[in-house]
């Protein structure tokens, strides 16, 4: 299938959205799809007219060095920061997304990089955080917890009890919490921000079955990792994001290690930038 | 991979025993703290009832303990909820002075009645809170410079309201802080039948509401405290306000109406900071701002409301104060805000935020009051009273956090 080179993608961006267009030939709109995001950071150019398409039913893995913007882009999903410039749209309506409750009404998941749980509370209280359930005016508590108990059971995971303070908990329980989150609801679209950093090889493994879960069940699933393992085991499309801007999408049953790698650094490509910025 | 997830299997058996025994001993945990200081309460009052031969727990005693000692507890409500959140407010003493003249000149200048006067302090209370809110919550100013300029506002503007003692209010107005319920229903012996019966009530509710709680959390099919735990619970509070309610009926006037406004008070705000979706939302800003903001939490609002909050209830201290002084003063709520913070510290609050009850603090304000009281009784200078409540805050406080450090470490 197709892969677009590093080289092709620096000159503009419509190569590259017309290589989405033959891996996608009935064209249903996309889940989300990002056109042209730009976001400044004072002086910091931290996107510059990225493009992101995002279908049901697939695992985007967005990779990039640090700081190439990829948390940037996933708390625009998340509607913790809102673009300078360009359009989002999630099912080919335009659409803002201004807050992150905003963000959840849509059916958006994500697991953030630094986790974002409350030390201070307990399991059940962090799954449900800006989303309690409610009986009339109070909340239900047994209703959580119990829900909280089942989306822990089907994870197999290590969390001593829903009830547990998250301050007890290990980095990588704590990380389970996290992605734990993204089972409350019924999300459309999951993003996830680095899920696996602190798991063990085998939790890592069953947050990989789980995206692929997800998937299965026509869901759209943003993964951000630098572990290019992962991505390429679980992953249908990569796109490779360089100092803020869209610097290649590859197809993963395609691409090899090297030229994802190559891709994120800049290796072969770095000749061509440099007759870019001379003209 | 695949072998990786093989070997889950064998894993759940012992998982499960871990998490039985570890819910049991974060369980304890929890309560352990709070039954601390709770016993604490108790230890002071035992030592000063024999310092003082028996007069501490005189029934007139005891009913002066509370009316002298409610704006403590309904300032530290508010404060806690505050505190939590991760803010301070070091301005509701001036407010209780501004808010105090106000209802004051509305009673006597404007010739208002009482509970017109008592609702426009309320009001004006919040609209104050509200003025603090936006600051904080809004313009993002930290609340410390906030209340801080507000602490020279509202002290200025209630010695502008109060350029003389107002006094001269309404008897009924009075009532507030000094009444009792009336005896409606006699006595059996030198015991007050009201005081009794509200004191039954109070009994019968607490019992009712932990037997609902505990119905509810077997419907889910979740872990409840063990019977015994729970039993002695109910007792232990039961024999509390129960031997509570006996010394009330005994004194003069019986149930003092103060004690019903702040036992309201306390159940409803221990409700709305344990059982509600807002309350969740305040220990969640206090423990990680930004991560509730992301999961959705709007923590303008949420701050925003805690300030409104607590300019109501600081509305509601000051009707307090003015009623039991009987008059209006420039210099009234000077160090409140001192008495409500010591009283959420001494209670379990963190300094850093996201930790503290409405139990806490009211108790942190009864061991306050207490001190005052036992020390007043055996005539202490009120230098030295102060030097002593003093250490008694700071030494609450570390041996909080020495308790806690053990407990992190073991
Ligand atoms: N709130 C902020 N204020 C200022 N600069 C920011 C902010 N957030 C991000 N940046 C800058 O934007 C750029 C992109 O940051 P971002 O967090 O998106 O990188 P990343 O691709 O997620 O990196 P990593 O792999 O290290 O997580 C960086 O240069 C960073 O310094
Ligand atoms: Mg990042």
């Amino acid at each position: 299938m197709i892969a677009v080179g590093v080289g092709d993608s620096v000159h503009a961006t419509p190569t590259t959205r017309g290589a989405q267009d033959v891996t996608t030939p009935v064209p249903p709109p996309p889940l989300l799809s990002m056109r042209g995001i730009s976001k400044n950071f004072g002086a910091v150019e931290a996107l510059v007219g990225v493009d992101l398409d995002v279908h049901a039913h697939e695992v985007v893995a967005l990779v990039g060095d640090n700081g190439a913007g990829k948390s940037t882009l996933a708390k625009m999903v998340a509607g913790a920061i809102t673009p300078d410039t360009g359009l989002i749209e999630i099912d080919g309506e335009p659409t803002v997304i201004p807050t992150p409750g905003a963000a959840h009404a849509l059916g958006v998941a994500t697991v953030f990089q630094d986790l974002a749980l409350c030390d201070n509370l307990d399991v059940t209280s962090n799954l449900f955080l800006g989303r309690e359930a409610r009986v009339g005016p109070l909340r239900d508590d047994g209703y959580m917890e119990a829900t909280a108990r089942r989306v822990l059971d089907s994870l197999t995971s290590r969390i001593p009890s829903v009830r547990s303070q998250l301050s007890t908990l290990s980095a990588g329980q704590r990380q389970t919490v996290a992605i734990a989150r993204t089972l409350i609801g019924d999300p459309r679209l999951v993003v996830l921000d680095e899920p696996t950093a602190a798991l063990s090889v085998a939790a890592t493994a069953e947050v990989l079955t789980h995206i692929e879960r997800l998937r299965e069940m026509g869901l759209g699933v943003i993964l951000i990792s630098h572990n290019m393992m992962d991505v390429l085991a679980v992953a249908d499309r990569i796109v490779v994001l360089r100092h803020g801007r869209n610097n290649g999408v590859f197809d993963a049953a395609t691409t090899s290690h090297e030229q994802i790698l190559a891709a994120i650094t800049g290796a072969t490509s770095r000749r061509q930038s440099r007759m870019h910025a001379l003209r | 991979m695949s072998t990786d997830i093989k070997l889950d299997p064998a894993l759940p058996p012992a998982d499960n025993e871990r998490s039985a025994m570890g819910r049991r001993l974060s369980g304890l945990g929890g309560n352990a703290r709070e039954y601390g200081i709770f016993g604490a309460l108790v230890l002071i009052v035992l030592l000063f009832q024999i310092l003082t031969d028996g007069k501490l727990l005189k029934p007139n005693n005891v009913v002066a303990l509370f009316q002298q000692n409610a704006y403590v507890m309904i300032l530290a409500i508010g404060m806690v909820m505050v505190i939590v959140a991760g803010h301070i407010d070091l301005s509701v003493g001036s407010v209780v002075a501004f808010v105090g003249g106000v209802v004051a000149v509305s009673m006597r200048d404007w010739g208002l009645n009482w509970v017109v006067a008592v609702l426009i302090g309320l009001a004006l209370g919040a609209l104050v809170g509200a003025w603090q809110g936006y600051w904080v919550a809004y313009v993002g100013v930290p609340a410390f410079i906030v209340t801080l300029a507000g602490m020279l506002i509202f002290r200025g503007l209630a010695l502008v309201v109060v350029s003389e003692t107002i006094a001269g209010l309404p008897n009924s107005f009075i009532k507030i802080a000094t009444g009792s319920v009336p005896n409606w229903l006699g006595f059996i012996g030198k015991m007050d039948v009201v005081t009794l019966v509200i004191g039954g009530l109070a009994i019968a509710a607490f019992a009712i509401a932990q037997f609902r709680a505990r119905a509810s959390m077997r419907k889910h099919a979740l872990q409840v405290e063990p019977t015994g735990a729970f039993v002695a619970k109910i007792v232990g509070v039961g024999v509390a306000i129960g031997f509570l309610s006996v010394i009330l009926s005994m004194s003069a006037g019986g149930m003092p109406i103060v004690l019903i406004i702040c036992g309201v008070l306390i159940v409803a705000y221990s409700f709305l900071m344990g059982r509600t979706v807002f309350g969740r939302h305040i220990y969640a800003i206090g423990g990680n701002r930004p991560a509730a903001a992301l999961s959705g939490v709007n923590t303008k609002r949420v701050d925003f409301l805690i300030f409104v909050n607590i300019g109501l209830l600081s509305g509601a201290a000051a009707i307090v104060t003015t009623a039991r002084t009987g008059a209006a003063l420039a210099a009234a709520g000077n160090g409140f805000e001192l008495d409500a913070i010591a009283a959420c510290f001494i209670g379990g609050a963190a300094v850093t935020g996201g930790i503290g009850r409405i139990s806490g603090a009211i108790v942190g304000a009864l061991i306050m009051g207490v001190l005052n009281m036992g020390l007043s009784i055996l005539s202490v200078d009120p230098s030295w009273q102060q030097a002593i409540k003093g250490l008694v805050l700071l030494f609450a406080v570390a041996f909080d956090l020495i308790n806690k450090r053990r407990a992190g470490t073991s």
